[in-house]
């Protein structure tokens, strides 16, 4: 007899009855909150959300100083609206992909769907991710060129030929953004290799299956 | 959720409840990672439930639901142990219904199948619960012809287990 089909007759005939639940046991699971890798990766994604919409948006708020100081540098500079209005724009369309990809999961899609639903919904997230480093990169460039422009202190020090110092002070400040949205993503990588490094094995497994 | 639901869901989860029970089994080593799997199914289950048409069985439902959640969804318990530590305890083998060689050997299939991977696990309960391989395709979502190599292999791969 095959080692299989020994278990097979083991098992269909086993009623795990040591385990047996009424349904008394079982009304008060349904009130009970899950723990799904699908509800976790909601949680970052939204605060992901606010997280950036804050780093964003906070400043303009609460700084006075900070207000006069960006208009100062960049006037009325018909960019910086089409820049907002932009980021604007990509914040609602990555709301609405990622609403659109939630409602994609399902339970109950076969195994292989469902995976590929979670992943597509951590790539919208990973995508979102990208942009806010890569536009937190670029402001700051822009953002010492225009000071380099219009702020009158800064224009002088960096024409002065003999001021080496400030120059390394560019060049560290530049480098140290760089690494800094360097570890943030390799926090990200780590945070989502961690929550879905299971996933990713399984999926990887079905995968090699159509091989 | 309406009281009627409610009502029916439980009434159907506590007559298959064996489905949910082996699946648990096949996943976790132990007692408490046992009844954590088995929330957590019955959670997606629940949810699941308003949309379930009634045109499926119910139990061929549950095996989806409960396979997915074992394999996707569940986040592992810290008091989850290592699958090397398995527990034979939780395989209790009715010794009136075996002779001793056979009661052994079940206890080291058992073994073996914990230390196949999640996919091949999947693929053995279902095979264990009499499913064709259309159902394990379409429940797993790869082709027939994957399914029934795969399944030779894991049948391989538990012979070579058993007999190193």
């Amino acid at each position: 007899m095959d080692e299989l089909d020994l278990l097979k007759k083991h098992w269909q005939s086993d009623g795990i009855e040591d385990k047996h639940l009424t349904s008394k046991d079982i009304y008060p699971m349904l009130l009970k909150k899950s723990s799904s890798i699908v509800k976790t990766l909601f949680y970052i994604s939204v605060a992901e959300l606010i997280f950036w919409i804050l780093i964003n948006t906070l400043p303009a708020f609460f700084s006075d100083g900070y207000n006069e100081r960006m208009a100062e540098l960049y006037g009325s500079h018909i960019s910086v609206t089409v820049f907002t209005i932009l980021s604007y724009v990509v914040i609602v369309l990555f709301i609405y992909l990622l609403f659109k990809s939630y409602k994609n999961i399902s339970v109950t899609d076969n195994a292989k769907k469902l995976m590929e639903n979670i992943l597509k919904t951590r790539k919208v997230i990973k995508y979102y991710v990208i942009y806010n480093l890569i536009m937190a990169f670029l402001s700051m460039v822009i953002g010492f060129y225009y000071a380099f422009q219009n702020d009158p202190k800064i224009k002088t020090i960096f024409e002065d030929p003999n001021n080496t110092k400030s120059i390394i002070t560019y060049i560290v400040i530049v480098a140290f953004t760089g690494l800094f949205v360097l570890i943030i993503w390799l926090f990200y990588k780590l945070l989502y290799g961690i929550l879905l490094k299971r996933l990713n094995r399984n999926y990887k497994e079905l995968k090699k299956l159509e091989v | 959720m309406n009281k009627e639901l409610e009502h029916s869901f439980v009434e159907l989860l506590e007559k298959h409840q064996n489905i949910v029970h082996k699946v648990c089994r096949l996943y976790t080593n132990n007692y408490d990672a046992h009844n954590d799997l088995f929330q957590e199914i019955t959670i997606q289950l629940w949810r699941a439930y308003p949309k379930f048409r009634g045109d499926a069985k119910f139990s061929t439902w549950m095996y989806r639901v409960g396979l997915n959640t074992a394999i996707t969804l569940y986040r592992k318990s810290k008091r989850r142990i290592n699958t090397s530590e398995f527990d034979a305890v939780q395989f209790k083998i009715k010794a009136e219904e075996y002779d001793d060689t056979e009661e052994q050997q079940l206890k080291l299939l058992y073994k073996a199948v914990h230390q196949l991977n999640d996919i091949e696990k999947a693929l053995v309960f279902l095979y264990l619960e009499d499913k064709n391989y259309k159902e394990i395709s379409e429940t797993m979502g790869i082709s027939e012809v994957n399914a029934r190599v795969k399944m030779n292999r894991v049948k391989t791969k538990l012979k070579t287990i058993l007999n190193p």
